[in-house]
């Protein structure tokens, strides 16, 4: 647990002051503990470490820590895309949660992203659901639309709402009731070989600055090198795809309805309009006509771009800060010259914001995990520990735990988070941390509608499979995407 | 004492209706009661989820709603998949997938059974090593074929570009015209050794002396194969065609892991489709429609797997 220093306590006592007065008056006092405004690299740098916080402590507050009860919790775990850094982080936060809370019987279960919802909702369909669930921020809206969820807010669990990013709250949101707490946030980043980028005549040390120099750099590494130059994702049920592919879809004007207007009303469906078209006609070109990408992208996930890119393969790929880490782990795997080979693509690894538009707008998905309570009528035996269900959530989305989870991929959904000396260490260990971080502000999130998982994770990757495979032109496949959003927004069989 | 009269048992065998019938269940009670266990169960694990999907397959499940939030549309679920372009192209795929996987699985399976049917130095580890694609996890056979296929590193598209037969790896699975033949490939691969076991146990029956007799006749080898080999093969190789196409009509694991479908449906069968729909999107009701269409094709194909095992029970019977 954390060790409260002087300085800490009096900046401690202050917050709690201010915490208190927010929670006395939310709207007319609640601030962020983060001045969002002022949000860059060195905003991040400056405020990282300058705060203390005791989370058994806080905890205790919620529920006592010598509280006997027993917890089911399912949550999206690491898996094989992930740092083993990041594996270690997850299997202390049990070991303390179990040491914080002796009493409390932990039945945990990881899944991965891609299986997770699959079983999550056929688990609710036989009432066999756990007491507590951390699902990706596609889902909640899904869960909560449909009953399943309890109410559930920062408030809850000691914190307030304005800890956590406005944009993250909207994906717990679902009429106007909070179903869920953010326990991380990401953005993405833009990440290229700069050895690759100079062999094949680009200057090593700039990225591309728009998506149509994506195309361009693309080919000029596929015709000059021989190997991939863009790693495209294009893969059905898979949550790589949109994270990949939706940044380039909003940079171009695009969207699947207006999800990427400061007020989304998610009446219109835009995905058949002319920038949404621009935007597939880029996939298209890169995958059809130049030839310059994975032809495993229809079938690829980005766990699959990483060895290509660390074998010096792929010369550019969006991804999250840990693949630099995760290009650490394979190569203390590697052997022979495989090994200098993979050290010379890690010494080359650079990062950079993802690239705007034709029209200088940049993008990028809004991504992270929510922690929810079920209603007891879908939870096996049809109680729920609440007390031990928002134990676990009081720690899992507390400043120090919400880091230390997000530590190589990500950034914690509690933005005093950022203020912990955690960051600060991770400032320094993390490389290219600056990057993503950057991208917070440009982040926007998925349409906070039930449908849409199936939107975002069959709907999308079809319009580009078809278009890619030439199974159907570049507007048809886009015609035929915003046919099928329009048929399931309209309950459609 | 009862006389029982050949009249009197014609009229007993020829009792219509249910006193017939319940007089019969309660002389043979014993044997119910024995059986009764296995029955409740299995009318809780098949007979109940039956009954479920069916009525299942008359509801609209919209995915912003509750299961038991449904309503009921009639048939239009099976309307719906009827007037459907992905239908009769997931149709298409499935009965290519059955018949090319069941096809080439038995004919190769066969041709194995036949080689090994004869005696050679080293036919023991062989026969071990052809089985191994059958008892390896379905799962990991999957992982290492999509391995294999990869588009960009694949050991097929590495030796091939190795020894300059191709400038750059075919694509197999990134593809729509190639992705269904190389998913049956591996299909063929996993499903051939259990065709074979079944005809090798089929061709020990195969009476020696009848081959021997038809030798000294002057039958060449191809007519001992045709005239007397065949003939008592028909009814192993009716029920590992039957099992075959069963097993392949209900295929998941191959192409769920290895394309999920894709790309494009080029590679959905039926219970990938059914699969993706309730689980991906869903969409319960269609999905159960869809499960109800499959379950009447399988029912079809099992009546005629039971009329084979009786065919043959007659047979050995009487023999």
């Amino acid at each position: 647990m954390t060790r409260i220093t002087l300085g800490g306590a009096v900046l401690r006592g202050t917050v709690s002051t201010a915490l208190m007065a927010s929670l006395m008056s939310a709207s007319a006092l609640g601030a962020p503990p983060v001045d969002l405004s002022k949000w860059s690299p060195e905003y991040v740098r400056s405020i990282a470490g300058t705060q203390d916080f005791d989370t058994a402590a806080d905890c205790a507050k919620v529920t006592p820590l010598d509280y006997k009860g027993r917890l089911t919790f399912w949550y999206q775990g690491v898996f094989e895309g992930d740092p083993d850094l990041l594996r270690q982080y997850y299997k202390d936060f049990f070991e303390t949660f179990r040491k914080t809370y002796p009493n409390i019987q932990l039945e945990e279960q990881a899944l991965t992203y891609n299986d997770l919802l699959d079983k999550f909702r056929t688990a609710l369909l036989g009432n066999a659901a756990p007491m507590a669930v951390r699902l990706q921020i596609l889902g909640g809206t899904e869960f909560a639309s449909k009953g399943y969820l309890q109410p559930l807010k920062p408030e809850d669990v000691g914190y307030s709402t304005e800890d956590f990013w406005p944009g993250a709250m909207k994906a717990v949101t679902w009429e106007g009731v909070t179903y869920g707490i953010p326990t991380n946030n990401e953005t993405m980043a833009f990440i290229w070989n700069a050895d690759i980028f100079k062999r094949a005549g680009l200057d090593p040390d700039k990225a591309p600055a728009t998506w149509d120099d994506v195309v361009k750099y693309s080919k000029q590494i596929h015709d000059k090198l021989g190997i991939a130059g863009y790693g495209l994702v294009a893969r059905k049920n898979a949550g790589n795809t949109p994270y990949r592919f939706m940044p380039q879809l909003w940079a171009y004007g695009g969207g699947v309805f207006d999800e990427a207007t400061a007020n989304p009303t998610y009446k219109k469906i835009e995905l058949d309009s002319p920038q949404s078209k621009a935007a597939l006609q880029a996939s298209y070109d890169m995958y059809v006509r130049d030839k310059s990408v994975p032809v495993s992208a229809l079938t690829n996930q980005q766990a699959d771009n990483q060895p290509l890119f660390l074998a010096g393969q792929l010369g550019m790929m969006i991804s999250h800060p840990s693949d630099y880490n995760v290009m650490l782990d394979l190569q203390k795997k590697a052997t022979g010259t495989d090994k200098d080979k993979a050290q010379t693509v890690i010494d080359n690894m650079r990062y950079g914001l993802i690239p705007t538009g034709p029209d200088g707008k940049r993008a990028v998905v809004f991504g992270g995990s929510n922690i929810h309570i079920l209603k007891p009528e879908y939870v096996e035996g049809g109680k729920v520990d609440e007390p031990a269900a928002k134990a676990i959530i009081c720690m899992w989305t507390s400043p120090e735990w919400s880091l230390k989870m997000a530590y190589a991929g990500s950034n914690p959904g509690n933005l005093n988070g950022f203020k912990t000396k955690w960051m600060k260490e991770r400032l320094d260990n993390i490389k290219f941390l600056d990057v993503t971080t950057s991208m917070l502000p440009y982040g926007i999130p998925f349409p906070a509608l039930p449908q849409s998982p199936e939107i975002m994770n069959i709907i999308v990757p079809d319009m580009l499979q078809n278009a890619l495979t030439g199974a159907m032109t570049v507007d048809q496949a886009a015609d035929d995407a915003a046919k099928k959003v329009k048929d399931l927004m309209g309950g459609g069989l | 004492m009862t006389i029982v009269t050949g009249k009197t048992e014609a009229r007993a065998r020829l009792q219509p209706g249910w006193s017939g019938v319940l007089r019969k269940i309660w002389e043979h009670r014993a044997d119910y009661a024995y059986v009764l266990p296995a029955i409740i169960v299995m009318l809780i694990v098949i007979a109940y989820p039956i009954y479920y999907t069916i009525e299942l397959s008359f509801f609209n499940t919209p995915p912003g709603l509750q299961l038991r939030d449904k309503n009921f549309i009639g048939v239009d679920n099976y309307t719906a998949i009827l007037t459907s372009e992905v239908f009769w192209m997931v149709t298409w795929n499935t009965l290519i997938w059955t018949l090319a996987s069941t096809f080439f699985s038995f004919v190769l399976g066969f041709a194995t059974a036949l080689a090994l049917h004869r005696d050679f130095t080293g036919r023991g580890v062989l026969r071990a090593i052809l089985i191994i694609p059958w008892v390896i996890s379905a799962v990991a056979a999957s992982y290492i074929w999509k391995w294999i296929y990869h588009s960009d590193f694949g050991i097929i598209g590495a030796v091939l570009v190795g020894l300059g037969l191709a400038d750059r790896p075919p694509n197999f699975i990134d593809s729509v015209s190639t992705v269904l033949p190389s998913l049956i490939v591996v299909n063929i691969w996993r499903e051939f050794p259990f065709a074979m076991i079944m005809m090798m146990a089929g061709l020990q029956t195969v009476p020696d002396q009848l081959l021997r007799a038809a030798k000294v006749d002057g039958a060449n080898a191809w007519q001992r194969f045709w005239h007397v080999t065949f003939p008592h093969l028909r009814n192993v190789s009716t029920v590992t065609i039957l099992l075959l196409a069963v097993a392949n009509f209900n295929s998941f694991i191959i192409p769920w892991i290895m394309t999920g479908g894709g790309p494009s449906n080029a590679s959905h069968i039926w219970i990938t489709h059914i699969y993706e729909l309730a689980f991906g999107r869903q969409r319960w009701g269609v999905a159960s429609a869809y499960s109800v269409l499959l379950f009447l094709i399988l029912m079809t194909l099992g009546y005629f797997y039971v009329r084979a095992l009786s065919g043959n029970e007659r047979k050995d019977g009487s023999a």
